[in-house]
């Protein structure tokens, strides 16, 4: 089994509106599988099929390598799950909200509630009843529902909504330690690019139903995200003079601010001949192209979630 | 299944609609009390036994009051799944749809059942206090445990009548829908009471059976059974069929 989940030509539509359009997930065991899309893109739906929430109008799910339909009770029991904002019943505390899930799982220990709760920092808040609780609390609880039985799988639509940079820092710090100690394979999508930036090991990216992209970081890391950034006194000149001498330069122009992509070998001899041709070159820095800029590249651009 | 029944208990834990829900029911005694009061005072000539007072409570509490608390009550747990998220949380568990339902319909049967059990113990504890005062004919518990297993037979005779609530509650994911048909199902069980054609109307058909009015009224008391557990049946498929095929948005 190369894949814990994969996905073939998954489909949902709603009339005449589809909103997953013949999608091909592919997650290996053990990585952190980070989901991006603007709102509506259909990652949740997306989800929320692979978690039986909502059922597919076409294609097939196959998690830990069987079809998800044929043998629900085993697959599920491997999994833990957050879908938006998670919901637990309010007049209950958070330790009785975990017990019913664990009673329900048919797999109930006296100590995977408790240790749940002071994972996520809820251990001293005990008598509190869930609709007193606070956004970030909740989602905290959220957080220890899906991994309080141990799960081979871990399914997070937004987990780190409601939370504080604190509590986004200890989560991104768990899921980390999980996969890498346990192997346990992450799914998760986040409209905060910048943290599913530092935790994902492949990245997927949704777009009007479609996945669009999906790419290892190390290669997107590597992929035409460092560029040259020169401030000039005359961008139009500075264009002539790479069409003339540098054909083959992948360049965007900006006003007098031009990026120069790729390798950086080139951008000494691309000065001295800016500075030959009468150019001023006020300043020139090396950058990096961080997720964002790539994703709002990538679907379009502005507004992102 | 015991998990599932032990956990839709527990749903309950510090829920106001219990308490709710009992001073509800509670009305009926109450009303039975004022009604006795009334009669006491209006017309002394009169007199009245415990089985009297149970006899015309029936009226409140198979037909009236308990009807639309119960319909409360099932609108409240249908419906608060989706109300507060719930099932998103609780299915890819996994929990199998159906048992979920299975679950509730067993919690409502019992809170049903409890209620009728406090409807009827509450009757005989204000009779006791009129008893008490102005001395009720007849009053014993022996006379009152006759009228247990009516109350409990009602209670199961409205459980399955309440399960176009349930559907209702599940279709609209809210309160209204039931709380509103309630009140209509009322006013007509109110209207056909004191009707023969209420044998046939499911509502005031319970009413008739645990009154033993079905015979009076000419009619086969197996055909108002009949029509009960059809309706239900109608209604309970509804209610799974509904759940097993809905996408949970």
């Amino acid at each position: 089994m190369k894949y814990i989940i994969e996905t073939d030509h998954l489909t949902k539509r709603y009339g005449a509106n589809v909103v997953v359009n013949q999608v091909n997930f592919h997650v290996p065991k053990g990585k952190v599988y980070g989901l991006l899309g603007r709102n509506g893109a259909g990652k949740t739906t997306a989800m929320k099929m692979m978690l039986q929430l909502v059922f597919p109008t076409g294609g097939s799910i196959r998690l830990f390598g069987k079809d998800c339909r044929e043998n629900a009770a085993d697959i599920y029991r491997n999994i833990g799950s957050i879908i938006e904002t998670p919901g637990f019943y309010g007049n209950l505390t958070g330790e009785e909200n975990l017990e019913i899930l664990a009673r329900l799982r048919g797999q109930f220990c006296k100590n995977a509630v408790p240790d749940a709760l002071e994972i996520v920092g809820l251990n001293k808040e005990k008598r509190k009843i869930f609709c007193d609780y606070s956004l970030g609390m909740k989602q905290r609880l959220g957080i220890a529902a899906a991994f309080m039985h141990k799960p081979k799988l871990l399914i997070l639509d937004e987990p780190i909504n409601g939370l504080d940079p604190i509590g986004i820092w200890e989560i991104r710090t768990f899921l980390t330690k999980l996969t890498r100690d346990n192997g346990t394979t992450v799914f998760i999508s986040s409209h905060v690019l910048s943290e599913i930036e530092q935790i994902a090991d492949i990245i997927g990216v949704m777009h009007q139903g479609f996945l669009i992209e999906e790419v290892d970081m190390a290669e997107l890391r590597n992929r035409n995200r460092t560029y040259t950034e020169f401030e000039l006194s005359d961008g139009q000149l500075a264009v002539k003079i790479i069409k003339d001498h540098y054909p083959a330069t992948n360049y965007t122009i900006q006003d007098n601010t031009l990026r120069v992509y790729g390798p950086n070998h080139i951008v000494g001899d691309m000065n001295r001949d800016f500075a030959l041709n009468g150019l001023i070159v006020t300043k020139i820095n090396p950058r990096e192209e961080n997720l964002e800029e790539y994703f709002s590249k990538l679907i379009g651009g502005g507004g992102i979630a | 299944m015991l998990n599932l029944f032990f956990c839709e208990l527990l749903k309950l834990k510090r829920s106001k609609m219990i308490p709710i829900s009992i001073i509800g029911v509670l009305s009926t005694p109450l009303l039975m009390l004022l009604e006795a009061l009334q009669t006491h005072f209006d017309k002394p000539e009169l007199s009245f036994t415990l089985a009297d007072i149970y006899k015309s409570s029936v009226l409140y509490s198979m037909l009236l009051t308990n009807m639309m608390i119960y319909v409360a009550i099932t609108a409240f747990l249908f419906s608060r799944e989706y109300s507060e998220n719930t099932l998103k949380t609780i299915i890819p568990i996994p929990v199998s749809r159906s048992r979920l339902l299975i679950g509730k319909f067993c919690a409502l049967l019992i809170w049903i059942l409890a209620l009728n059990f406090v409807t009827w113990a509450g009757i005989f504890i204000v009779c006791g206090l009129y008893h008490v005062v102005f001395k009720l004919e007849k009053y014993s518990f022996p006379a009152a445990i006759v009228w247990l297993p009516k109350y409990l037979l009602g209670g199961i005779l409205m459980f399955l009548t309440i399960s176009p609530f349930a559907f209702a509650a599940e279709k609209t994911k809210e309160f209204v829908a039931p709380v509103i048909g309630s009140a209509v199902i009322v006013m007509g069980s109110a209207a056909l009471a004191n009707h023969v054609w209420g044998a046939y109307y499911p509502w005031t058909a319970i009413y008739f059976l645990v009154q033993g009015k079905i015979n009076s009224s000419g009619y086969s008391t197996a055909l108002s059974v009949i029509i009960i557990l059809l309706l239900s049946a109608a209604e309970f498929i509804l209610t799974f069929y509904h759940l097993k095929t809905e996408d949970l948005k």
